[in-house]
């Protein structure tokens, strides 16, 4: 322990008052009343919020459905021009005009539709450019085949093996009946079209010439023809017919 | 011992054990709360939708769940999953609503009770066919169905909430911007309860994308999705990693739509974004950096001034104080003496140390403290303020955690700012003020505390008063409030920074020749 001199008081080992900013991490225990003031508070807002929607389940239910959809093949009864609205944009702004499955985002459609679709996407492939796309937005890798972006997905993105983009549509009886002898080991997701349109299912990995030939077919500008070309095999409906002016819209 | 002349004092969290168990109890605390109150967030607000959308819907909300009627209840959503198993693998005609009636049911089950059989659901193997339930171009309501019993398993302990692993970049992909608004909400919430879970699923989630179309949930202007988005986003950035909260600052429209909201939106939504607020400030030099230029300060103090509601004011007031600690381009810049905002400023947090809420009187104290810790300007506006019988008040009454806060405050308008080594200077007119308005005494009660860093902020202020007050008043006053006998207490105590400090001050202004000039 040192004996200070009076007069010498430079030296000191004091530590003296002295003003700094003084800044706690998000999870420091300086912040933890404040954060169960939130979670308690919080009950209380959910009560209130409960009512509210009470209200508005009954204004819901007392209305008669009041807007249709016009397009055709949908038949949707909406409450509300803001619930059309909604459903328009859900429905019918997202979905391929190939094979009319639905995305959630713009991107993601247009991802199905160069990988299901488009032959010269198949062609590039085929030579060897990386074309397949990472599906989460910003990552920008591309990929050879579609294997590898799903292992790309697993690795870098931690996606479940189980995950899979582009599943094949349900098949007709006969098609079931000739898979059960080359019975493939699908994953547990199935890409299901809604009920009341067709689906025309494009195999991209198997038969891809017979997929770039009815691939082909199906770019016709005539937007009243139905496509049921296929080589050996039966579609059980062809494609629903969807109005002119609709489909402009989505083809970008 | 280290060389800890004039280097900065870090203000380290506590390190007295018994401080550090209270504040680890009270964390443990407020996770289970939280999660108490995530359930009961959806208990009420689901309980609700089923007891108005069917007649047929009794909602349950008894206290007491029965041994006999939880089995029922477990029983009841084996089968539920069954059912669901088998409509899945329909493909015949009504094969939709075959499947949008067994989520339905399943999702009822797990809305109703004290203790939704999460368990049983998922040791029945929902999560797989709910995953099914989400594919692409599935009809809203089944989304919605499936959504929905996730964020309920999602709401569970820990495991359960990992069980939703498999699901959750379908999840993502449904809040993307062509999804109906509910069902986006719908994934949004659900995602919301895993992000809160913890940071390795925080983690994942962020590497599967789904920060970008979280963010662009905030941008329409109202709206239940955008609260919802701005809480879900708030738990999937609050780190400890900061990158997800630098990360999110990049995005176009984000810093537009946050302060868009803050300026015009109804306070529910403002909480949610504000809360998204703190986090970016306490975690991200870089958002911070970007933040503290836009006008955003002048919305917060603001929303301060004019909000009464504790839920808004909280998130509200640590963002300022997080901005303030964490860029010194606010005191220097923006908080200039002088300007409207800093008088606003200094006038908000008075309204908050009036207030009777702990939390608001504690970081309003701990944000004042750092606005003294700026210039003297600053600190002599502080001085000038209707502050000042508050924070004297504050320290002789208040609860020891907001007395410590305002000693900061007291200390650090006694100070003037550092400059290179040595002693800072005193500024002899606050001090000898505060020393008249009796504070003295408050600052001996903290040497007397079982707390170290308290301690030091009493020694501390002792050392000012002993050095700084004319005519060796210093001494008489210290003694007068029984601080030489608080002194002697570290005389050996385990704290060696504390029993040096103690014993420096007692050797240099009680030594033996004193009290012999009386």
């Amino acid at each position: 322990m040192m004996m200070i001199d009076n007069n010498l008081q430079t030296l000191s080992e004091f530590q003296y008052w002295f003003p700094v900013l003084r800044r706690f991490g998000p999870d420091d225990p300086f912040f933890a009343s404040g954060n169960i003031e939130r979670e308690l508070l919080a009950k209380q807002v959910a009560l209130d919020l409960t009512e509210e929607e009470k209200q508005q389940l009954r204004n819901l239910d007392d209305a008669d459905s009041e807007v249709s959809c016009p397009i055709v093949g949908c038949g949707a009864n909406l409450r509300s021009l803001v619930e059309f609205e909604d459903h328009y944009n859900a429905r019918h702004t997202a979905s391929c005009s190939v094979c009319s499955r639905v995305y959630p985002t713009s991107r993601l459609l247009g991802i199905h539709v160069s990988e299901a679709h488009d032959s010269f996407f198949q062609a590039k492939v085929a030579r060897g450019y990386a074309m397949y796309e990472c599906l989460v937005e910003g990552c920008g890798m591309k990929l050879k085949s579609y294997k590898s972006r799903h292992q790309h997905l697993m690795d870098k993105h931690n996606f479940p093996s189980s995950f899979d983009f582009f599943k094949k549509a349900q098949p007709s009886k006969k098609e079931r009946s000739k898979k059960n002898q080359r019975k493939q080991h699908h994953a547990t997701f199935t890409t299901e079209n809604e009920e009341g349109s067709g689906a025309s299912a494009m195999q991209v990995e198997e038969e891809t010439l017979n997929g770039l030939v009815s691939a082909v077919s199906k770019l016709t500008t005539s937007d009243s023809t139905p496509s049921a070309v296929s080589f050996g095999r039966r579609h059980t409906r062809g494609l629903t017919f969807v109005p002119r002016a609709v489909q402009r819209e989505t083809k970008k | 011992m280290a060389d800890e002349t004039t280097a900065t004092p870090r203000r380290d969290p506590i390190k007295n054990p018994v401080g550090n168990a209270a504040a680890q109890r009270r964390r443990q605390n407020a996770v289970s709360v939280g999660k108490e109150r995530r359930e009961a967030l959806f208990r009420t607000k689901r309980l609700c939708r089923v007891g108005v959308s069917s007649e047929m819907d009794v909602p349950v909300d008894s206290d007491m769940m029965i041994e006999e009627e939880q089995s029922i209840l477990e029983a009841q959503t084996s089968s539920a999953v069954e059912e669901l198993k088998t409509a899945i693998a329909f493909q015949g005609k009504g094969a939709v609503q075959k499947k949008v009636n067994a989520l339905r049911e399943l999702r009822r089950l797990l809305s109703r009770s004290e203790f939704p059989p999460i368990e049983t659901a998922i040791a029945s193997g929902a999560i797989p066919l709910l995953a099914q339930c989400l594919s692409f171009g599935s009809q809203d309501e089944q989304l919605l169905e499936a959504a929905w019993c996730l964020t309920n398993i999602a709401a569970g302990k820990p495991e359960e909430t990992r069980a939703l692993l498999p699901a959750l970049p379908l999840l993502i992909a449904h809040i993307g911007e062509k999804s109906s608004m509910m069902v986006a909400e719908q994934c949004a919430w659900a995602l919301g309860n895993v992000a809160g879970e913890g940071e390795d699923l925080r983690h994942i989630l962020i590497s599967q994308g789904a920060l970008l179309p979280l963010a662009k949930m905030m941008f329409p202007n109202k709206g239940s999705t955008v609260r919802t988005a701005g809480w879900a986003l708030s738990n999937l950035i609050k780190g400890p990693d900061p990158k997800a909260a630098t990360e999110l600052i990049k995005i176009d429209g984000v810093v537009e739509a946050i302060l868009r909201h803050l300026r015009k939106s109804d306070e529910e939504i403002a909480t949610e974004i504000a809360w998204v607020v703190v986090y970016l400030s306490a975690l991200s030099s870089v958002a911070t950096s970007v933040l503290v230029k836009t006008d955003l300060l002048q919305l917060l103090v603001e929303r301060l001034t004019t909000s009464n509601s504790l839920q808004l004011l909280i998130p509200v007031l640590r963002s300022l104080g997080n901005l303030i600690a964490g860029d010194t381009y606010t005191t220097n810049t923006v908080l200039v003496p002088g300007h409207e905002i800093t008088d606003n400023i200094i006038l908000a947090l008075i309204k908050c140390l009036k207030s009777e809420h702990r939390v608001l009187k504690k970081e309003a104290a701990w944000v004042l403290s750092n606005i003294a810790a700026g210039s003297v300007g600053h600190k002599q506006l502080i001085y000038k303020s209707e502050a000042m019988p508050l924070l004297i008040q504050l320290l002789m009454t208040a609860p020891f955690d907001i007395k410590k806060e305002v000693a900061y405050v007291v200390g650090n308008l006694c100070v003037a700012p550092a400059e290179g080594s040595g002693r800072s200077s005193l500024i002899f007119d606050h001090l000898v003020s505060f020393v008249r308005s009796g504070c003295l005494r408050g600052f001996v009660d903290l040497v007397r505390s079982a707390d170290i860093e308290a301690a030091r902020l009493g020694l501390q202020f002792m050392e000012l008063v002993l050095r700084g007050l004319p005519n060796g008043e210093g001494p008489k006053l210290v003694e007068k409030e029984d601080g030489i006998d608080a002194m002697e207490r570290f005389q050996f105590h385990e704290n060696e920074d504390l029993r040096n400090m103690a014993n420096q001050l007692v050797d240099k202004y009680f030594g033996a020749d004193y009290g012999l000039d009386e």
